[in-house]
């Protein structure tokens, strides 16, 4: 039978210990706000203002309502004129412009003329997301210029529409998509470093043979462990949450119950790793570093997190689908964004259960195994 | 403080590169794993879109609604995930993520397209990973614009003609992301190496014992720099090689720029990170801390350098600290030499700041050590 | 000359005094030991003579120089050999020896020479190539002495050399220290052993970072002015009971089966006999016996009122 007091004294212990070291205590309480803030203000694909050139060779009402239009967009900024073409290529080399806009002489009589007006738009193609988004908006300006200006007075509607709309975050705010997912790296950050500080420490200085000792039984230890940071990792998440909502206004449109359901089973998940992990190794610089190698590293790069998935070759994708931080993130950015519940999220309810019951049997039976040895 | 003697610098250089040799782990973590985790970053870190998951509704099902998704699916942006009349399953695939775009093509779309009366078909666009959104939209926007206007000319339409928007792109014509991120993983991995291999170089001294038995010989604290330094530089520039190498046959990143151009700057960079590292493991007192205080460095140096977040779209206040940043300074460096073929004319000002850097920070490693002995 | 001179040296870590104004001078040639127990302020002592750590206050003088203005010139001079075995445990017995005489300038040939003395010194020949890290305790403390005189410094200091040795490695490894100071090498020796106390020329004894009495072995005992009494009875632990407060008795301890009681200097033999035979017990013998440095130290701190600390 496992005893509750028993317990209680493991996590009491454990707590005493966290709150007298500063490290821990500044890991669990102060990186994550930290890293929130840091991230949530560093971190923005929201692209404006594109520097771009422009050589007018041929300076007519039209060529110049042209630039207006890219500049009024609010995408591009006209940041350099230079005389000729040639002087373009300095610019793009050196950096100071992402793109130029050329447009020849006869650009106007063209398209007055109702002939195709042709001009060069010359992308700086090293940075290919910028440079995409580029190529994007100014397709979208050209065409909707040549709509105003060319068809002006004509009763001609644009053939196809498409009416895009985007959904859970309309105006494609960065803050949106890196909250919700930010929460899962850090959780993975703070499971993985506590646990290889504080218990792999324990097993570095041979204290954990003396609690192996007592009559109190593995589960009881791994669980009385478990629970002061346990109850760390909620509340981080907690106040990540809260301060996402208050200072970023991210939305949380679903149930706060769901989440911290999901994230009490992904931090039961990843704290067991993380204790699995420091019973192999017995000590905090290796456990440190392997858990950074295990938890964080494919948090950051192969959750979805950033990096679209489905752009990855197929190993890698292959490999997506054990990362327990895919599915956590897959979890908040639905409740958080999406407003849904376990209807749409069961999948990866079930990925949270798997994931949870495989961090406690490990650790569990590392814990075992080290202490029969 | 005596002139530094060769002799004694020689023999720390030797024991340092026995110690990092002997060890197999240790191999493996400079040699094997600088190019692993260029396969996996290489491959991982990509802002391309591709085969996005689509979820079609096809109220219309014409033949003219079928071409339009054809087009859609023409090129390797946008793979169908799944289609139904319903557009709640539509709302569903969106709700579950199993689909990343929706397209709804109303009834009668063929028959006002071909009447040119302005068909409308609608796109919608999980926004909750906003890049992939913001991509995904500008090509279905295009794909679908220009399948309109197709259709128009095919039917004699439209002959007015318009601004046509002919874009190059250069140093990178077919806009992969692999070309500007390679380099800048380079440049990210050449940092944790050295301060990997420096960080716990003195404190791991400090907790064994060794170090004092050092402090009581006759050797100086510049003396002990150069011999915890040498021999991470050679190593790292050793690694610098492995990674390129395997940057240009593996990923085919072309190097367009002046190779000497690339291993003095990578040295100097090298020279700074490794500075870094000693001056962590010099006010570090155990390895743990040391290893903490690394990785306290390391993430913001990573977000703030431009590698994985461009630097302009940065607010004003971060874009400015980024300019302390020697990571920042080199990506631009690496990344220009490899895509833009710089040579030393177009680097001076980033390697001129790395190098200050890199003199500063070594100079108060030292400063630092030589006040923390007594 | 003498080898070192420490004047009025006080070393503070925060409030913590951890040496409080020491003053001793070491001749040339003699092994000067530091005895106490652990957290008397020896290692400290050692660690600011050998220049790893800078004095608070006060001037320390080895072998003519300034430690904290002529470091350089001190190091040369000086060999160090620290209480954790603190050689490089993943090279092997020779890249020690490579690396310790490199870094000491021992010229090449010279080098061989010293190579070889510390191999037979250590009993090492044949395991030249083994990793330090996996040599028995007692060769590694061996290694580390070869290693730490390899350059043949004037001056040697050792802190706490045979911790964790078993006895009879202890021996041998005075008998090595004896060896080094007959061949004119001043050795300064700390250990919390009272029994290696006696190998030495002359001793200092410490007690919470104070020098409480200094002198040679032999002087030190001499200057204990309180008689100690051995007595046998029938049963140790109750006489010593017994014996627990009466007047005239300072200390009433168990020495092997018999008594070892320390008595004020007017006290009285026969008294105390009396007193133990009124408690019941028979008392079978009472003979006056030379005090061991041990007892000296602890008479000295119970002079000062003090504890012993450790």
């Amino acid at each position: 039978m496992l005893s509750v007091r028993r317990m209680a004294a493991v996590a009491r212990k454990e707590w005493v210990q966290l709150r007298r070291d500063p490290r821990s205590m500044v890991l669990a309480f102060a990186l994550p706000p930290f890293l929130l803030l840091f991230f949530g203000y560093a971190i923005s694909w929201d692209i404006r203002d594109l520097r771009l050139a422009v050589v007018d060779q041929d300076n007519t009402t039209q060529s110049r309502g042209l630039v207006e239009a890219f500049e009024t967009s609010g995408y591009f900024s006209v940041a350099e004129r230079p005389a000729a073409t040639a002087d373009v290529d300095e610019l793009l080399v050196q950096a100071r412009v992402i793109g130029a806009l050329i447009i020849p002489p006869g650009f106007a009589t063209d398209l007055l003329a109702g002939r195709d007006a042709p001009v060069q738009l010359l992308l700086d193609g090293g940075d290919a997301n910028t440079a995409t988004i580029a190529l994007n908006y100014a397709s979208a300006i050209a065409v909707d210029y040549s709509r105003e200006t060319v068809l002006h007075g004509r009763r001609v509607a644009a053939p196809l529409v498409p009416e895009a709309r985007v959904w859970y975050n309309p105006t494609l705010e960065s803050s949106n998509m890196i909250v919700p997912g930010l929460i899962a790296v850090i959780m993975s950050i703070i499971a993985a470093m506590l646990t290889a500080l504080t218990i792999a420490r324990e097993w570095e200085r041979g204290t954990m043979e003396q609690l192996a000792a007592t009559p109190v039984h593995r589960l009881e230890i791994v669980f009385g462990k478990l629970l002061p940071y346990l109850a760390i990792g909620l509340f981080d998440v907690a106040v990540t949450a809260a301060a996402g909502v208050v200072v970023f206004a991210v939305p949380l449109r679903g149930s706060i119950v769901l989440l911290g359901a999901m994230t009490l089973l992904f931090l039961l998940g990843a704290l067991g790793l993380g204790m699995f992990i420091s019973a192999v190794l017995r000590s905090q610089v290796l456990a440190t570093q392997v858990a950074m190698v295990a938890t964080y590293l494919p948090a950051l790069l192969l959750s979805g997190f950033l990096f679209d998935i489905a752009s990855m070759p197929v190993v890698l994708r292959a490999i997506t689908y054990v990362i327990p931080a895919k599915y956590y993130i897959a979890v908040t950015r639905g409740v958080f964004l999406k407003g849904v519940g376990l209807e749409a999220l069961w999948v990866q309810g079930l990925s949270m259960v798997l994931f949870a019951a495989l961090g406690i049997g490990l650790a569990t039976a590392a814990f075992h195994k080290r202490i029969a040895d | 403080m005596p002139l530094v003697s060769l002799r004694r610098v020689r023999t720390l250089v030797r024991k340092e590169m026995r110690q990092i040799l002997r060890d197999p782990k240790t191999k493996r973590v400079i040699f094997a794993s600088p190019i692993l985790q260029l396969l996996l970053f290489g491959y991982a870190v990509t802002t391309d879109v591709r085969d996005v998951a689509t979820f079609v509704v096809d109220h219309d099902r014409t033949a003219e609604s079928r071409a339009l998704q054809d087009a859609l699916t023409a090129g390797d942006w946008f793979r169908i995930a799944g289609t139904s009349d319903r557009p709640a399953d539509l709302a569903a695939a969106l709700d579950r993520g199993t689909a990343a775009i929706g397209l709804e093509i109303p009834r009668g779309f063929a028959r006002d397209l071909a009447a040119g009366r302005g068909a409308a078909v609608q796109v919608l666009v999980d926004g909750t990973s906003s890049n992939t959104a913001t991509v995904a939209q500008g090509y279905a926007t295009r794909i679908i614009q220009e399948f309109g206007i197709a259709y128009a000319e095919s039917q004699g339409a439209i002959v007015e003609g318009g601004v046509d928007l002919r874009a190059r792109a250069w140093f990178n014509p077919d806009l992969e992301s692999r070309p500007y991120n390679v380099p800048a993983i380079i440049g990210i991995l050449l940092m944790l190496m050295a301060l990997l291999l420096t960080a716990l170089a003195v404190v791991r001294e400090r907790e064994l014992g060794t170090l004092d038995q050092l402090l009581v010989s006759p050797l100086t604290a510049g003396e002990l720099m150069l011999g915890k330094t040498i021999p991470v530089a050679i190593i790292a520039l050793i690694d610098l090689a492995l990674i390129c190498i395997v940057a240009i046959l593996w990923f085919g990143i072309p190097l367009r720029g002046s190779i000497i151009a690339l291993v003095v700057a990578s040295f100097v960079y090298i020279l700074a990170s490794l500075g870094f590292g000693l001056f962590i493991s010099t006010v570090s007192k155990t390895q743990q801390e040391a290893f903490m205080s690394m990785f306290l460095l390391f993430l913001p140096a990573v977000v703030l350098s431009g590698f994985m977040y461009p630097v302009d779209t940065m607010p004003d206040v971060f874009q400015t600290l980024t300019l302390l940043n020697p990571v920042r300074h080199f990506l631009v460096i690496v990344r220009g030499i490899f895509l833009k073929g710089y040579g030393f004319g177009d680097i001076w000002v980033q390697l001129g700041i790395i190098t200050v850097m890199a003199g500063g920070v070594l100079a108060g490693a030292a400063a630092r050590f030589r006040k923390s002995v007594g | 000359m003498n080898a070192i001179e420490v004047r009025d040296v006080t070393r503070r870590f925060g409030d913590f005094t951890a040496v409080d104004s020491a003053t001793f001078e070491v001749r040339r040639g003699e092994i000067f030991g530091f005895l106490g127990p652990n957290g008397a302020g020896k290692t400290t002592t050692i660690r600011m003579l050998s220049g790893l750590l800078r004095p608070t206050s006060g001037s320390v003088l080895v072998a003519g120089h300034d430690v904290a203005r002529d470091a350089a010139v001190v190091r040369a001079r000086i060999g160090y050999m620290s209480q954790s075995f603190s050689l490089y445990a993943d090279l092997t017995v020779d890249e020690n020896i490579e690396l310790f005489g490199g870094l000491y300038g021992v010229e090449p040939a010279r080098l061989r020479e010293r190579r070889d003395w510390v191999l037979s010194m250590a009993g090492l020949h044949g395991r030249e190539r083994s990793a330090a890290g996996e040599l028995p305790l007692g060769f590694k403390q061996r290694l580390a002495l070869g290693c730490a005189v390899l350059h043949e410094p004037p001056i040697l200091f050792l802190d706490e050399p045979t911790s964790g040795v078993d006895p009879i490695a202890r021996r041998g490894f005075w008998d090595l220290i004896h060896a080094l100071a007959g061949g004119g090498t001043t050795v300064l020796v700390s250990t919390h052993y009272m029994e290696e106390a006696e190998y030495c020329h002359r001793l200092i004894l410490m007690n919470r970072g104070r020098i409480i009495a200094e002198g040679t072995p032999s002087a030190l005992r001499a200057a204990m002015t309180e008689p100690i009494l051995r007595i046998t009875t029938d049963d140790a632990p109750l006489a010593v009971e017994a014996l627990a407060g009466t007047p005239g008795v300072l200390d009433a301890a168990m020495f092997g089966r018999a008594l070892h009681v320390v008595t004020e200097p007017s006290a009285d033999a026969g008294a105390l006999a009396a007193v133990l035979t009124r408690s019941g017990r028979e008392v079978y013998d009472v003979s006056p016996v030379e005090p061991t440095l041990e007892d000296v130290f602890v008479s000295l701190v119970r002079r000062e009122g003090g504890a012993v600390v450790g």
